[in-house]
């Protein structure tokens, strides 16, 4: 079949020797490559691209340099000469030898590594959709854990490296995009396709660069670029749209309302008390499904747009995205509007401008979904509503719960209140922007000023309308600021000297404000509910406004040297110095030094001979990082505004607030030392990565809980010591190539802590759980075991009236606190994460499967369903059936009575180990090239599944849980079925 | 360059706080609402304590209250919230008076003032604490900051509080007109005669409580039918002639919530038409107590019948209403601490106690009673106490009885039964229920018990 080929109009700027070049471009298997970009040099107005067979044709002069270029290959250039025909051959990015690898304040070739950084590519970001773009390192890296505490929309992830050094602070790695780091969390501001790469910086001689901020890893996010620098190449534009349907994973067992009468008739016999209902009632009580009430498919929805190119000189790249979830509970909601540009231009060779700016809208809709209990939250009136009882009462009203049979609980709402009656609706404005200016004096160094801005300002809005049972009308505004400036002034010098000599420094300086503010109004007792929040001013009672203001500073100076001999022996070293405002004069500075060296075995001459060795490097680093102190001004004691009442009169009162300042705090310092492997076989088809590390945090900060007879809570003390250590090791296998291609890459890291050092070494519990059967502090920090360890009884079986017998394990006879022990474990034996890719012909398949081993979950969401009997609740169905009788005095449950003798126990504590089928997914690409569509390169649709399979034994609605591996109430998480298409023009 | 690493907090700071009389005052303030508000505060407080009581009951989870058969724990943490704020009102005041005497922007006059407040109040939460916990932790402005504090014995409580309130009684104003429900002098002499009583001091207890009957400042609200206790009771009554020490609601997030707790959201005695309420105390017609009650007594008619599924006889307390509550934070009921009806009684009781069968006992017993009956307080009448019936046991019997029908709901039952060792004796009598020796006391938090490692031992059966 003869198709016309394409052709390069003339290069007009040498007509003297106008040829006409022809050729093919191939992959490395020899396959034809259609829609690769041909151009000249310089000239990216008048590309082409290569028809369905890979052929091009172009008619240019014969001095010329044609590029080509092709997502996810390795661009190429070919110096024309004298030739006619020129075939090329790309390679495949991911085989790449000279990938780069992005680190702090620089880049640098991934062979040259000498820390441990782990790279997540955008094929990985985009492998599926997410509303948070960190869900997607999730499993991707060794050594990476990603936290999902919450089903609801536009989740804040979790993510910890390594493990967790700190108890007071946050243990979320510092994002840093585009060389801005981030002063919030989560860089919820980016959306999955606006992402190039995720660099994971996890040794100290990696993250030693950002001193006080690098204790728990660097996540590195580079967004889109245009074209290659110095390059330029044909516009590329990207489609991607996809579509899913999200449903509960799992419903849990609960009585029917016959059930659940014979069961309060039950506890009635129990306690000697009539009966509640008659034989004749619980035949007659209907059953309603709270669950299927409340729980409802829905979906998400995203699509983005990526445009990006440029020429020699100027390089863009703009983006767009729309992306809109509904969540399985009605009223739950996230959308997300986001535009991306970024531009590069060269003003001339010593003289480089680029900006980038992203900005943002984030809207969510929230549903009370987290704590509470005997059906005061949303969650726990699903599970605690009596099945007996059905939504509306006979005028059509919500039907009162509380007060349906004498036995419910008082505190119980209809969860219709909070589905209809109550809005709670964050509205974000982000934006993200940076601009530098880069001079090189001469080409061996590189001066650059950069200065950039964070901004987010989000209004939280609340209204309650005057139907809400009880309210009058409620509604609240809060507008917060949070901004973040940075100047950054850096110099970079390269040189190489008799080839033997590789060397490069960096120097700088830089300056971070962190400013907070807000403003909150709130009114209640509203007539009419048509205006929402939006009438503050008509309210009955206007309520108090609060305002409040915070900024904290860091200057820091920091210093990095490379030097490489003969491309086998490489060293790192680096420092940086932070100042912070956070603490007092004397104990202001930070100083953190790191080291590394690398020897890259595989370039000796005595390995010449093993030619299937294709890369063999040893790595040792170690260096020192810190934590900042998340309060910004801890050493002060605030005093907190309130009102007290004289008369009628409201008087203003002013007093501390909970926490004791101390004001000796000082720097918390983490110490790392990692020695890794890297090792690639058979031309880096196998390459296998193993790290070892050791970090020792020293001057814990920690909350000291205090005694409440004190009046604070706590106060912040540098406490103790803590370690991790542990293993990571990766793998990364290209297994079949050719027409059957199958790509497998596979994680899993293994990661210890011990408490070795703790204030006058004494325990320090945590975490108090406040519900009305069981309260008390639930974690321990002992020196010598695990951090975040649950402490609590062990139960013995029951007494002869079946309740709940504990162990005396001081043996004084009585149950007291003594009597407590380490009941579970949060922290997994491991965590690991498997990719599968094949392709056959035009078909992709992928599945990735992610999970944890050996960590053990609290099971607080349990409480209210299985030992409550105090207040009317349903309970789970198991209850019903197995609890105590004289008949049955092993039961699972206790007596069924109005007296319940649930404590903290290890009744809570269950295996919460889960293998899940993170996502799979069926693509099909489109033989765009039979179309004879000049404009399409490229057209994919694909199925997909997330979260479909799920091998758990944790009972309850799912076992992702947050880092503290306690399960309170929490939004349960969906599975989603997607369909989407990729499209490239 | 480090001058960029200076701060400039913008907030109030205690290092740099308590130079002006605005300010000392505004401190000073701070000690009131960890007592006054919400569900840790006062209004809980007190449903626990008549939830003790021998004509009182408490539903659902406040059950075990009235059951003296120990607390699970819901009830264990709820106790362990009124220790918190008691705790906390303690601090708020130890750093007035540790930071007041150095004011640079004050005169000695204000100073005292404002300590003499400051430790008035602590006296006030100190006298709580000893009562429902024994010997606390004595946290004083010099140890404020220590982590680990024993507990101190209820001797040298007593002794904290009585130097409390003796310093409070010579520097308080005699006035607060500016200001309702500041402290004076007459609420420190109230106090003090109180805890004299307690602690069997009987002649300086009449003397204290003497001196404000004899002030001729206070005098009985009188009333003629039920609905007139809404003069003394209702929402937004004001200062009455009554009044000695009262706590003060305001309807924007600092109302008393005390009336949420009792009232039933369908007779409207509570945000009417909003329908709410806890209905989380009751009692019944077959309780002894209140079936040797006379019907003539307008204090027995503030019960009132409803059905909440708890069986016949059940009768609920419209002593504290306020329909125009706008939520359960909004009611503005004064909270009343201390009343004249309370003065007149201590006088009568310290009086007994002291001279046995007195005319001026019986005319302060009398006076409450006629009063309670709708009749001419100072006028004799037909239901009067006669002296000739009475020994001195016996009339301290009837003052004790007299206290129980006037303070109904305004937690003072339980102390008097405490302190008068006849707790387990009535509780029997009335409302039948066996009490053991752990029940009068209150564990200590765990939280307590957890950080602060002076303190080794729960009180007894905890």
């Amino acid at each position: 079949q003869e198709i016309p080929t394409p052709t390069i109009p003339g290069d007009t700027t040498n007509t003297k020797t106008q040829d006409t070049i022809t050729g093919i471009v191939r992959d490395e298997q020899g396959n034809a490559l259609p829609g690769v970009s041909v151009m000249v040099k310089g000239k990216p107005n008048t590309g082409t691209t290569t028809d369905p067979n890979g052929r091009y044709k172009a008619t240019v002069g014969g001095n010329t340099i044609l590029v080509f270029s092709y997502t996810g290959y390795g661009s190429k250039e070919e110096r024309i000469g004298k030739r006619k025909e020129v075939d090329v051959v790309l390679r495949a990015e991911q085989e790449a030898l000279e990938e780069v690898v992005v680190i702090g304040y620089g880049s640098v070739k991934k062979r040259d590594l000498t820390g441990s950084v782990a790279q997540v590519k955008a094929t990985e970001i985009n492998a599926f959709p997410t509303s948070n773009a960190l869900q997607s390192l999730s499993g991707r890296a060794p050594g990476v854990q990603v936290y999902q505490g919450s089903g609801a929309p536009g989740p804040a992830m979790s993510v910890r490296i390594r493990g967790a050094n700190s108890i007071l602070g946050s243990n979320e790695p510092l994002y840093v995009v585009d060389g801005f780091p981030l002063s919030g969390s989560n860089p919820t501001i980016l959306n999955n396709a606006d992402i190039e790469s995720m660099e994971i910086l996890k040794d100290a001689s990696a993250t030693a660069i950002y001193g006080s901020r690098g204790a728990n890893g660097v996540v590195i996010i580079t967004t889109k670029q245009g074209g290659v620098e110095g390059t330029g190449s044909a516009t590329q534009v990207d489609f991607e749209a996809n579509y899913g349907i999200q449903q509960i994973r799992k419903k849990l067992d609960l009585m029917t309302g016959p059930e659940y009468a014979t069961f309060y008739n039950l506890r009635a016999a129990n306690d000697g008390v009539t009966p509640y209902f008659t034989q004749e009632q619980i035949n007659n009580l209907p059953s309603f499904d709270w669950q299927d009430f409340i729980f409802r498919s829905a979906p998400i929805k995203s699509t983005s747009l990526n445009i990006g190119g440029g020429n020699e000189r100027t390089q863009f790249s703009v983006g767009g995205s729309v992306l809109a979830q509904d969540g399985i509970i009605k009223g739950s909601d996230y959308d997300r509007y986001s535009l991306r540009g970024s531009i590069q231009h060269q003003i001339s060779d010593k003289l480089t401008v680029d900006a980038n700016a992203t900005l943002s809208r984030l809207i969510t809709g929230r549903k009370d979904s987290n704590g509470g209990a005997r059906g005061n939250s949303l969650i726990s009136s699903i599970l605690g509503a009596p099945p007996a009882l059905t939504p509306y009462d006979d005028n059509g009203g919500y039907r009162l719960l509380s007060n349906a049979f004498n036995i419910a609980a008082p505190d119980i709402i209809n969860p219709l209140n909070w589905i209809n009656e109550e809005t709670n609706k964050t509205e974000a404005n982000l934006v993200l922007a940076n601009a530098a200016v880069t001079y090189k004096p001469i080409s061996d160094i590189n001066i650059k000023l950069l200065t950039g801005i964070e901004n987010r300002d989000d209004r939280e809005n609340m209204y309650r309308t005057n139907r809400y049972q009880g309210s009058t009308g409620e509604a609240k505004i809060t507008a917060n600021n949070e901004q973040s400036r940075l100047v950054e002034l850096t110099a970079n010098y390269n040189k190489i000297w008799n080839e033997r000599h590789n060397f490069s420094a960096l120097a700088g300086v830089t300056y971070q404000d962190f400013i907070n503010s807000y403003v909150m109004g709130s009114g209640q007792g509203f007539i009419s509910n048509v205006s929402g929040w939006d009438n503050l001013g008509g309210a009955l009672v206007p309520l108090v406004p609060a305002s409040g203001y915070n900024k904290s500073t860091l200057l820091s100076y920091l210093a990095r040297v490379n030097y490489t001999l003969d491309d086998k022996y490489l060293f790192t070293v680096s420092f940086r110095a932070d100042g912070s405002s956070r603490y007092r004069t004397d104990s202001r500075w930070g100083y953190f030094p790191s080291g590394a060296f690398a020897w890259r075995v595989s370039q000796e001459d005595f390995m010449k001979d093993h030619n299937w060795i294709s890369d063999l490097k040893l790595r040792v680093s170690w260096g020192k990082t810190g934590t900042q102190i998340e309060d910004f001004y801890p050493t002060f004691n605030p005093l907190a505004g309130g009102y007290t009442v004289f008369g009628q009169d409201l008087h203003l009162a002013f007093a501390p607030e909970t926490d004791l300042p101390n004001r000796d705090l000082k720097w918390e310092t983490t110490e790392q030392i990692d020695a890794g492997l890297d090792f690639g076989v058979l031309d880096n088809r196998l390459v296998f990565t193993a790290d070892y590390y050791r970090k020792t945090t020293k001057d814990l900060l920690n909350a000291v809980p205090l005694p409440t007879s004190m009046g604070y809570a706590t106060t912040f003390q540098n406490v103790g010591q803590i370690r991790n250590s542990g293993v990571e090791l990766g793998l990364n296998a290209n297994i079949f190539k050719g027409d059957f291609k199958w790509d497998v890459t596979a994680n899993i890291a293994f990661n210890r802590s011990k408490v070795l050092k703790l204030y006058a070494g004494a325990d320090i519990f945590g975490d108090e759980l406040k519900m009305n059967v069981v309260s008390d502090s639930r974690t321990i920090l002992r020196e010598g075991l695990q951090r975040g360890l649950f402490f609590g009884y062990l139960e013995d079986g029951y007494d002869e009236e079946g309740q709940i017998k504990y162990k005396d394990l001081n043996g004084d006879g009585s149950i007291s606190n003594a009597d407590r022990t380490v009941i579970g474990n949060p922290n997994p034996d491991f965590i690991y994460g498997l990719n599968s890719s094949m392709s056959y012909k035009n078909f992709d398949f992928t599945f990735f499967i992610q999970g944890m081993t050996g960590n053990d979950i609290f099971n607080a969401s349990s409480i209210g369903s299985t030992v409550d009997y105090v207040s009317g609740l349903n309970m789970v169905r198991d209850v019903l059936n197995n609890h105590w009788t004289p008949e049955n005095p092993n039961a699972k449950y206790p007596v069924i009575s109005n007296t319940v003798n649930a404590r903290v126990s290890d009744r809570w504590i269950e295996d919460g180990s889960f293998l899940r089928l993170r996502n799979i997914q069926l693509a099909y690409n489109l033989p765009v090239e039979k179309f004879n569509l000049g404009w399409l390169k490229r057209l994919q649709v694909y199925v997909s599944g997330q979260n479909l399979l799920t091998l758990t034994n944790y009972s309850w609605y799912d076992p992702e849980m947050p880092s503290s591996g306690s399960d309170y109430l929490s939004y349960p998480i969906a599975k989603t079925y997607t369909f989407g298409v990729k499209a490239g023009f | 360059c480090s001058k960029e690493l200076d701060q400039e907090p913008r907030s109030i700071l205690e290092e740099t706080f308590y130079n002006t009389a605005a300010e000392a005052e505004a401190a000073v303030n701070a000690i009131f609402p960890p007592i006054r508000l919400g569900a840790q505060g006062i209004a809980s407080y007190n449903a626990t304590l008549e939830c003790h009581s021998d004509y009182a009951y408490g539903r659902g989870s406040w059950a075990q209250f009235n059951d003296f058969s120990g607390l699970d724990a819901t009830n264990t943490n709820r106790v362990g919230d009124f220790w918190n704020s008691f705790y906390l009102a303690i601090r708020n005041a130890n750093l007035v008076i540790r930071h007041v005497p150095e004011g640079n922007a004050m005169n000695d006059e204000e100073k005292n003032r404002y300590v003499a407040e400051a430790k008035f109040m602590r006296a006030w939460c100190y006298f709580h604490l000893v009562r429902n916990w024994g010997g606390v932790p004595l946290r004083i402005e010099s140890n404020m900051e220590e982590k680990d504090v024993p507990r101190s014995s209820v001797e040298e409580v007593y002794a904290l509080i009585d130097a409390d309130l003796r310093f409070a009684e010579s520097y308080l104003p005699e006035d607060n007109a500016a200001q309702p429900g500041r402290p004076t002098k007459w609420m420190a002499k109230t106090v003090l005669s109180d805890y004299l009583l307690t602690n069997n001091k009987y002649q300086e207890a009449r003397d204290k409580a003497l001196e404000l009957v004899q002030s001729g400042l206070f005098s009985l609200v009188p009333i003629q039918q039920v609905d007139d206790f809404e003069r003394i009771f209702g929402a937004g009554v004001g200062v009455t002639d009554e009044e000695v020490f009262h706590f003060k609601y305001t309807r924007e997030g600092q109302g008393n919530y005390y009336p949420f707790i009792i009232n039933h959201p369908e007779t409207g005695y509570f945000m009417k038409g909003g329908g709410k309420g806890a209905y989380a105390q009751y009692s019944n017609v077959n309780n002894n107590f209140y079936k040797e009650w006379s019907d003539l007594d307008l204090r027995k008619q503030l019960w009132y019948p409803m059905n909440i599924g708890l069986g016949e006889g059940t009768v609920l307390q419209k002593k504290f209403i306020d329909p125009a509550a706008a939520n359960e934070y909004g009611a503005i009921n004064d909270f009343p601490v201390y009343r004249y009806a309370e003065v007149l009684l201590l006088f009568a009781e310290a009086e007994a106690r002291v001279n046995g069968v007195t005319a001026e006992a019986l005319d302060a017993l009398n006076q409450v009673k006629r009063r309670a009956y709708g009749r001419e307080i100072n006028t004799a009448s037909d239901i009067d106490y006669q002296i000739g019936s009475f020994s001195p046991e016996t009339l301290i019997d009837s003052i004790l009885q007299e206290r129980a029908y006037e303070f109904q709901f305004e937690g003072k039952r339980w102390f008097d039964l405490k302190r008068t060792g006849k707790a387990a004796e009535i509780l029997q009598k009335n409302k039948g229920v066996a009490i053991a020796d752990k029940h009068y006391l209150w564990p200590i938090p765990l939280a307590e018990l957890n950080y602060n490692q002076g303190i080794t031992e729960n009180n007894p059966g905890y």
